[in-house]
């Protein structure tokens, strides 16, 4: 039996669906997260997990049990907030064990715990300290704290590291992930960020307008796509998308060159037009298909490089280059592999 | 650089004179009753204006004693202090329901608060006493309580609730989630946090309240609050200007002590509520 099992899961503002009907299961133990941009319901979900949001429709169980109509604190769920949500008259302490004294737990268990939970978490030095003394990465360590002294069966976390810069959000990272494997407990995290998506994820769950447009692990989601979307979404650059048409059942026109893809199972009709999915990262191979482009700008960044280009049809298009990169404004030559290419239909769908 | 300098000494001038003219129109009420308090009333006949020449608190002990000051100041003190504790404790229950609860009719009896705020208190002072009448209020400390926390609760409500509403929505929700119940929200995380706003609130009705009148003229007839008493002291054809000073000093003192005692925590409120930390 799954954890957390949601089933037909709806919301509604007024005449105003947001979420569209969400089926999913979450098993215990596993990390998975909502990504998607803004506006596609992911923190609504999640709100509706911890009880934040009523369900318009659907079914939502934990555990096996109905949660739909229980309160947040009867749902077992402990989340942390994007803004940290910390009481900013208690001190760090206090802001611990306050859902511990709202339980009416004894002093001696709280202290235990909220010492146990501060020296998982470093923060043994700042229990006196108001959160206002201390910086956005201390305070964030503190909001998770405070859901870890409750010992709930499921984490909830709602965009955790928005709010911090760039070097403390890797760091945090690899806290939640270390946190992840000491504890052990169901974790749901929301974020709009596919690489924090990436790293933490056992699976992630892409939404967009409120629907899940696929479900799957980091390398699925990434090598096998369901539309050209959660390809899109998912990989830093993200894919680069061109215009073809097909020239056989089992090839494609791209810009003058024709491509063949035996490893495609559908047959295409010839003149379909279609979206020919590369990745930047499989333009920098040695031989293969070899695609001539006028370079616009190229960026180094020490170990790697992106070049900028443009097709003769005057389609852009990203190259991550690891070896040598070519200069602005040179004619150049990127390779790909035929096995890497993903193909998807004039709405995006997948042609597999 | 010389000649900016004497133009912003001129613009210096220009802004000093009439704000040093306005400071002393509120400066000298003061001194004027202060000095008059101290004089016995033949002092005050010869020089109205002049400093006080043989200072002495006769007045003071003349208006606490013999003019019932000392019964109508426990008679203030204990009407304000219950108003504004009501006034408190109903409005922060009030402005956390109307700015984080989701009921129905929530904005309909927000605008109704708000409509209620603009009705002038002489408007409704036939209905209101015949309503204390009605109720067995009338010559009651407790009628008083009632009528101020009425009079002034619509801005006292409109305060918190929008005070309230800028507080970010994730502070109830963690405390939901916490397992807190909903007065364990207020208690623990509203009411700490709406501190400024209580503060100030509390601040401006011990005004409100203290200074009143009208309504205590009204409600509290045979008692009489501080403010009445100060008032009866005038006489129809006559006033004792010394005795009247005395009484005014005694009755502003407790306000005055309050605001030094409150200053920064006034100001800090305000700039709480201005900036969002």
């Amino acid at each position: 039996m799954s954890q957390i099992e949601l089933d037909g899961v709806r919301k509604s503002y007024g005449l105003n669906d947001v979420i569209h009907g969400v089926s999913l299961n979450i098993e215990q133990g596993e990390f998975v997260v909502f990504v998607g941009p803004s506006g596609c319901g992911k923190s609504t979900l999640l709100r509706m997990i911890a009880g934040l949001e009523t369900i318009s429709d659907g079914d939502l169980r934990i555990g096996g049990k109905r949660m739909n109509d229980e309160e947040p604190s009867d749902r077992g769920v402990a989340m942390v907030f994007q803004s940290y949500a910390l009481y900013p008259h208690m001190s760090v302490r206090d802001n611990m064990s306050f859902g511990l004294r709202m339980t009416g737990r004894p002093k001696d268990e709280i202290k235990e715990k909220v010492d146990r939970a501060a020296g998982i978490l470093q923060l043994e030095q700042l229990l006196d300290r108001k959160p206002g003394q201390l910086s956005g990465g201390q305070r964030q360590r503190v909001a998770i704290g405070r859901a870890i002294v409750r010992n709930p069966e499921v984490f909830l976390f709602d965009e955790p590291l928005s709010n911090l810069d760039a070097e403390l959000r890797v760091q945090m990272r690899v806290e939640i992930s270390k946190l992840h494997s000491t504890l052990g407990n169901t974790m749901i995290y929301v974020t709009h960020d596919q690489t924090e998506a990436m790293t933490l994820a056992d699976r992630i769950v892409v939404l967009r307008l409120g629907v899940v447009e696929q479900v799957g692990s980091p390398l699925e989601l990434y090598e096998d796509p369901d539309n050209a979307f959660v390809a899109g979404f998912i990989g830093s650059p993200r894919m680069n998308f061109l215009p073809a048409k097909a020239s056989g059942a089992k090839s494609v026109e791209l810009n003058g060159v024709t491509v063949d893809l035996p490893d495609l199972k559908a047959d295409l009709s010839i003149g379909q037009v279609l979206q020919f999915g590369i990745r930047p990262e499989h333009l920098d191979e040695k031989d293969g298909v070899p695609l001539p482009v006028a370079v616009d700008v190229t960026e180094r960044l020490g170990s790697t490089a992106f070049v900028h280009a443009r097709l003769s049809t005057g389609d852009a298009l990203v190259a991550e280059c690891r070896g040598d990169a070519p200069n602005n404004g040179e004619a150049a030559t990127l390779c790909f592999a035929a096995e890497k290419v993903r193909l998807f239909d004039e709405a995006g769908a997948r042609i597999r | 650089m010389a000649a900016a300098g004497k133009k912003q000494k001129r613009v210096l001038w220009i802004f000093s004179v009439p704000m040093a003219l306005l400071a002393l129109s509120c400066v000298y009420p003061v001194y004027f009753a202060i000095n008059n308090a101290l004089k016995d009333n033949r002092g005050y006949i010869l020089d109205r204006f002049g400093l006080v020449q043989n200072p002495s608190l006769d007045n003071f002990f003349q208006a606490w004693t013999r003019s019932n000051l000392d019964t109508y100041f426990i008679n203030s003190v204990i009407t304000t202090v219950g108003a504004v504790l009501l006034l408190l404790i109903v409005s922060s229950l009030a402005g956390f329901a109307l700015a984080v609860l989701r009921f129905p009719m929530r904005k309909l009896i927000f605008i109704v608060i708000l409509a209620s705020l603009m009705i002038p208190v002489q408007v409704v002072l036939v209905p209101f006493y015949q309503t204390i009448v009605g109720l067995g209020l009338l010559n009651t400390r407790i009628g008083l309580i009632i009528s101020y926390t009425a009079f002034f609760l619509p801005f006292s409500v409109y305060l918190m609730t929008s005070f309230y509403a800028g507080l970010p929505r994730e502070l109830v929700e963690a405390a939901r989630i916490d397992g807190a119940k909903l007065l364990q929200v207020w208690w623990y995380v509203m009411v700490p946090m709406g501190k400024p706003a209580l503060i100030t609130l509390g601040i401006l009705n011990t005004l409100y309240c203290w200074n009143d009148v009208l309504i205590s003229l009204l409600v509290l007839q045979d008692q009489r609050t501080l403010m009445v008493g100060i008032a009866a002291l005038r006489g129809e054809y006559t006033t004792n200007v010394p005795l009247l000073s005395a009484g005014i000093v005694l009755a502003a003192a407790p306000i005055v002590i309050l605001y030094i005692i409150f200053q920064r925590q006034i100001v800090t409120g305000i700039a709480v509520g201005a900036v969002k930390g």
